[in-house]
């Protein structure tokens, strides 16, 4: 349990580690920013109670606003994200449930489960992102442009993090 | 309680996410002055009707200041008129000039007791002798003939109503100058008598009534009525019933006109008589 809890604070510390310092200054085109902090609210264990899930991802999205100066805006984002995550796991479970004690790992659950489970976490997280920081629907078809196309870069990280994750 | 507890218990994802979603929005909202502008103009939008029709009630509620405020700027818009009249009787004068005057002042004021239903009705005025107000004092009702001041306080003053059986008043025909003597027979409060119009004159129902200026009291040419009927009368005199243009039953506010140089005219008056 300890420990656990140990490895979670780690992968939390390297991940804002990752994204301030390496991602948050990747821009394509001024459209494109991959936001891979998400990937903590996807790894936690299944068994967490949902109140400590959406606690967690409040704390994760106000980390993340603290350093990019958007206050709420990735908060929100975030803790919607931790409050869709049951449910997404839930319509997106394999054929003969999750076991217990494991985490949502593409170690375990292979590749094609992990893909469809975090591109529809990351796609949520972005879309209320990126439409809060557009907060108007004048320019609706160019935000939603980002939010598919920042979705697939994430997730292209998300799994690239996550196979050396697994190769360690 | 224990409903309660159930749906706590029940439902507590939902809330928890709930409050940090508020949290966040309100951290949105007063974090990033880009929101917060777009948020206040939403709001805006949603309580701008709103806010109009309450503006409009509102409005509605303040027509009676709005309406004194007109009618005291009616007065000083009269006065400066009469000014610029009595300029014009002048060919020459110097700012100095003694003979160049203001000959009528107008104030308003309004009615706060008023009788119709006696034979001598009078009227209270919320204005007295600290307002300037002065017994003989014409009072007109827009522009109509509606009384005379017959007695001040500090801040009251007692109007005789044209409809009062000693209210006299010298009146004429606008049409060809022929004038009377105006008064009222306690019997209908739209009609009042004008007599001595000589019989040979000439005039119809409808003609307009108006006062003469000669008791120096009401400025000349003010509306009194119109003609409804006329009959013969003993002697040489018409008895013409006047249709009243001032409504006594609805008066508000008045118009207080004083003549400032009624003292002057009546001294003269008095020397040859």
């Amino acid at each position: 349990m300890i420990n656990r809890i140990l490895r979670s604070g780690l992968l939390f510390i390297l991940l804002f580690l990752l994204q301030v310092l390496l991602f948050n200054n990747i821009q394509f085109s001024g459209y494109v920013n991959p936001y891979v902090y998400i990937m903590f609210i996807l790894l936690l264990p299944f068994e967490i109670p949902s109140w400590l899930l959406l606690i967690l991802s409040f704390v994760t999205g106000l980390t993340m606003d603290l350093f990019s100066g958007t206050p709420g805006m990735h908060t929100s984002a975030t803790v919607l994200a931790g409050f869709i995550r049951p449910y997404i796991l839930r319509i997106s479970s394999p054929r003969d449930g999750y076991e217990t004690g494991s985490g949502p790992s593409m170690m375990v659950y292979g590749f094609r489960w992990f893909l469809i489970y975090a591109s529809m976490v990351v796609f949520v997280h972005h879309l209320a992102l990126f439409y809060l920081e557009a907060f108007r629907l004048v320019d609706f078809f160019s935000t939603m442009f980002r939010v598919i196309l920042s979705t697939l870069f994430s997730v292209a990280f998300i799994l690239l993090l996550e196979y050396i994750r697994k190769g360690k | 309680m224990r409903n309660l507890l159930n749906f706590l218990a029940k439902y507590n994802n939902l809330i928890i996410f709930l409050v940090l979603e508020g949290i966040a929005f309100y951290l949105l909202s007063t974090g990033n002055s880009y929101h917060n502008s777009l948020i206040v103009k939403g709001l805006r939008g949603l309580t701008e009707g709103m806010e109009r029709r309450v503006s409009n009630a509102n409005s509605y509620f303040h027509l009676r200041e709005i309406s004194q405020s007109v009618a005291r700027e009616n007065a000083s818009l009269r006065t400066s008129v009469e000014r610029s009249k009595s300029a014009e009787n002048q060919l020459f004068f110097s700012v100095t000039d003694t003979v160049h005057s203001q000959q009528y002042t107008y104030s308003t004021a309004e009615v706060v007791n008023n009788t119709v239903n006696r034979q001598k009705n009078f009227f209270t005025i919320n204005k007295g002798r600290l307002q300037g107000m002065s017994v003989d004092m014409a009072v007109a009702s827009g522009d109509c003939v509606a009384g005379v001041i017959v007695g001040s306080s500090a801040n009251f003053s007692i109007v005789m109503s044209l409809l009062n059986l000693d209210f006299r008043l010298s009146a004429r025909l606008k049409s060809n100058g022929y004038f009377g003597s105006l008064s009222w027979d306690g019997a209908d409060i739209r009609h009042a008598i004008l007599s001595e119009i000589p019989q040979h004159v000439s005039f119809g129902i409808g003609d307009t009534i108006e006062t003469t200026g000669y008791s120096a009291l009401f400025p000349e040419g003010i509306m009194i009525g119109t003609v409804s009927g006329f009959e013969k009368s003993g002697g040489d005199f018409y008895r013409i019933e006047v249709e009243l243009a001032t409504d006594f039953k609805k008066l508000h506010f008045v118009n207080v006109i004083g003549n400032l140089r009624k003292e002057e005219q009546l001294e003269l008056e008095k020397q040859f008589q």
